[in-house]
């Protein structure tokens, strides 16, 4: 979570939010939260679990792109 | 019942003070007074003013109020020196997520990034915006 903190900090382009899942069930019903983290990009799941800062940054970022 | 044992404060005490700009804690609450219905035994969003009250008195750096909207609530939004930057966690921040708001706060508080100098050249050549959401549960 903290990465995805750390990088809406640093980039004005970027914005994070944390979202409780099980407090908003619905929602993680439509994001297919099966194990968190769950990391969602433009509202589109990408990958579950922590990774590398290198690596967050690239599947963020490609995400965007890709 | 606190929300903090002595220890635990203690770390949150040292670690905020060197927080090297005011950081600002915005709750947003919903419509809905609780509590709620059913198993719901816990006032989610008077339990999240509670513990930003809790993490504010921590620091004369570090401030909070009740006030913004959000689409989801309970919301806190974290906003270094006051400012929207679009950094918040939905939902109550407990358990273990507590710790994802206090590295927040920690974060928000700094001048400079964190990062490695690599991912914030990476990040500087996003020419769109991009939204982050990050599905967590409190243990």
């Amino acid at each position: 979570m903290l990465l995805a903190y750390k990088a809406a900090l640093a980039s004005p382009r970027i914005r994070a939010g944390a979202i409780e899942a099980s407090e908003f069930p619905r929602l993680a019903d439509e994001m297919e939260v099966w194990a968190v983290p769950r990391i969602v990009v433009d509202g589109v799941p990408q990958w579950d679990g922590s990774v590398p800062e290198p690596v967050f940054i690239q599947r963020i970022l490609s995400a965007t792109f890709g | 019942m606190a929300i903090f044992r002595p220890e635990e404060e203690a770390k949150i005490r040292d670690l905020f003070g060197r927080l090297e700009r005011p950081v600002e804690l915005v709750v947003a609450l919903g419509p809905e007074e609780t509590p709620g219905h059913g198993a719901r035994d816990v006032d989610f969003g008077a339990e999240t003013v509670r513990i930003v009250e809790e993490l504010s008195s921590l620091s004369d750096k570090v401030s909070h109020r009740v006030g913004a909207e959000a689409d989801r609530y309970p919301a806190v939004f974290i906003r270094p020196e006051g400012e929207e930057v679009g950094v918040r966690y939905d939902g109550l921040p407990w358990g273990y997520e507590l710790g994802s708001l206090i590295g927040g706060v920690i974060e928000a508080g700094r001048r400079e990034s964190s990062l490695r100098p690599e991912s914030l050249e990476a990040l500087a050549q996003l020419d769109r915006d991009l939204a982050v959401d990050v599905f967590v549960t409190p243990t």
